[in-house]
């Protein structure tokens, strides 16, 4: 008995779209390399149709955690049942979840963590992995020997192989973790209303340029307007003018939209480490000298409180 | 108590990327080394919680000799040792490997982290660390007060953020607003000269064998449009379905 484990994100029972296509490689990469089969893992209830449209997956395992997760105690139970279950590799996208459960994993099970995949491959006497390195800025070919290991894949991981053919019907079942004795949660404040910047297809994103956050009307106007995420520099959170969770870069969230459109931004350097993964950049900026202008795709120069209102209503006439 | 500081030695931010002969290694050549700007976030907190608790802080790095002014810049702004694991840092797995051995023949209390070091973005050093010691984890943190032995931490989740109660021992892999950067002082930068680094050989090799690396040149179109225009953005966005 010869498994993959793929623990997928499941959203109000939905399979997020990058573990959708983590699973679509697993089903290749079990047919290719010759294992009995996927074993699926998930925090939640999720509608198996998804699962049921690919090839080679045996089982939903919905994992019951009453508490905070991470805890080796609490992940023991876990850790038995990937045992009995013969997995030789586990494969996820990344999220701040699953890095703890996958590292207590990988130090139990002695399997290698290779963080930040972004392709796989065989290679004669190990794996071959494409890292995502320096926030996007380069590459790293690593390979590891043997055939155990768990690779975090990064959002933007593409698979080569070919979907293969043929349904499965997984089998449903649960494990439940006990309770955390150590850690409890006193209160959650959950995003709410406003899209998640990390899975944000569309990001608008506001600088010191703005001037003020009572300006940022503008920018939410607009990003509402496109079904878009708010994002915002640096010191711009660090003025409190917007959350902490808002602010894109180095030091805070890495994006990859299809569009990124940035307001009175820039473009420093370190701005840029963490938006270089969108598709297009569009910057708005009153300063012909402005650097972001040199990342750009499409750049306007001219004055945000101009341009910013302009376009909403070009979009609302539509 | 006893707290560990454990700071990678990362490109400074502004850095561009560029690779060496070998073509599977970042060129250091022209580079401007620092510690990573998360770890400074937790060294900076770590002296905080160090100053009002009269806690030991030892700070640790895992890499060659040529890091020695960066970890005496740490030890300048508080810390009260140092220690250096005397290996290249390859892998996540191989560093937290190494510190969970150092960890295991200390008795730390707290060992603070950055959430991920800026060079690899790994972010899973301190998990593993956490497990392999049978730690509390929690990454990213983003304030912390200790009491005793129970913490309260507010953290990022994958869907917001919590407020969590929690003991002792812990690892935490921290982010900002934990601290502000600190600025070593003249006294500070004196005392550093005579602090000990502690020099430890290294007892695990890496698991990754880095064969080829590539930099990554996003091509934009960089195409201005005149701002009596900008409208036609619009248009253009809505023809290439980016909107
Ligand atoms: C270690 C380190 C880590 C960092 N990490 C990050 C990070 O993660 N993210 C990040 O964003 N920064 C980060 N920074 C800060 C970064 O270096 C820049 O200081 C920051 O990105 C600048 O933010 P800004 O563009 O909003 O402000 P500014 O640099 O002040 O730029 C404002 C821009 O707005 C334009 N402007 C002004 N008025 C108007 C107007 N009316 N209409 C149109 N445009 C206007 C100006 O021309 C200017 O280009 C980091 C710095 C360091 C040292
Ligand atoms: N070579 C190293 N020496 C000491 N600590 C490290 C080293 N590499 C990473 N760390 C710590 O582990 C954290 C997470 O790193 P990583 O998992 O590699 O992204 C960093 O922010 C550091 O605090």
């Amino acid at each position: 008995m010869k498994n993959i484990a793929v623990f997928i994100d499941i959203k109000n029972g939905q399979i997020a779209e990058s573990s959708l296509r983590a699973l679509e490689f697993a089903s290749a990469w079990s047919n290719q390399q010759g294992f009995d089969g996927v074993i699926v893992y998930g925090f939640e209830k999720t509608q198996l149709e998804a699962l049921n449209a690919l090839n080679s997956i045996k089982e939903y395992v919905q994992i019951e955690v009453p508490g905070l997760v991470q805890n080796s105690q609490v992940l023991a139970v876990l850790l038995s049942h990937i045992q009995e279950k013969g997995i030789s590799q586990i494969l996820y996208v990344k999220s701040l979840l699953m890095d703890s459960v996958a590292a207590y994993l990988s130090g139990a099970l002695a399997f290698p963590l290779i963080s930040n995949v972004k392709e796989l491959e065989k290679v004669s006497n190990g794996n071959r992995f494409t890292k995502s390195i320096f926030s996007g800025k380069a590459n790293l070919v690593t390979e590891v020997a043997g055939d155990n290991f768990i690779a975090a894949f990064s959002k933007s991981f593409s698979s080569n192989l070919a979907l293969p053919s043929g349904n499965s019907s997984p089998s449903l079942s649960s494990i439940s973790l006990p309770l955390n004795s150590q850690s409890t949660i006193v209160e959650n404040y959950p995003l709410t209303g406003s899209i998640p910047l990390p899975d944000a297809a569309v990001v608008v994103g506001g600088g010191r340029g703005l001037k003020d956050p009572s300006n940022w009307v503008m920018v939410e106007d607009l990003a509402k307007e496109l079904g878009a995420a708010t994002a915002c520099s640096k010191p711009v959170s660090d003025l409190n003018w917007r959350p902490h969770h808002e602010h894109v870069g180095q030091t805070g969230v890495k994006i990859a939209p299809k569009l990124y459109i940035a307001c009175g931004i820039s473009g420093a350097i370190q701005h840029l480490a963490g938006v270089n993964g969108s598709r297009k950049i569009v910057v708005i900026n009153n300063d012909p000298e402005a650097p972001f202008f040199k990342h750009a795709d499409y750049g306007i120069v001219g004055d945000v409180f101009d341009v910013l209102p302009r376009l909403l209503n070009k979009l609302k006439s539509h | 108590m006893k707290i560990l500081v454990c700071v990678s030695i990362v490109p400074d931010t502004t850095s561009k990327i560029t690779l060496d002969s070998s073509n599977t290694r970042i060129n250091s050549e022209g580079l401007t080394f620092i510690a990573g700007p998360y770890d400074d976030y937790a060294l900076s907190r770590a002296i905080e919680i160090k100053d009002q608790t009269q806690a030991e802080l030892v700070v640790l790095h895992v890499g060659l000799a040529d890091s020695e002014a960066i970890i005496r810049k740490c030890l300048a702004l508080g810390a009260d040792s140092a220690v250096r694991i005397d290996t290249a840092a390859v892998d996540s797995y191989q560093v937290a490997q190494e510190i969970i051995q150092f960890a295991k023949s200390q008795s730390f209390d707290l060992i603070m982290m950055g959430k991920e070091a800026i060079d690899y973005n790994a972010g899973i050093v301190h998990a593993l660390v956490a497990h392999g010691l049978g730690f509390n984890h929690f990454s990213p943190v983003m304030h912390l007060d200790v009491d005793n032995d129970k913490l309260t931490l507010e953290i990022e989740t994958d869907s917001g953020k919590s407020k969590i109660s929690s003991t002792l021992p812990a690892v935490l892999g921290c982010q900002e607003p934990i601290a502000e950067w600190k600025i070593p002082s003249m006294r500070g930068i004196m005392t550093a000269r005579t602090k000990e680094i502690q020099v430890i050989a290294p007892s695990f090799s890496p698991k990754e064998n880095p064969v080829k690396a590539n930099v990554v040149e996003t091509e934009r179109l960089q195409k201005m449009i005149p701002v009596e225009e900008a409208e036609s953005l619009i248009d253009m966005l809505k023809s290439e379905n980016l909107i």
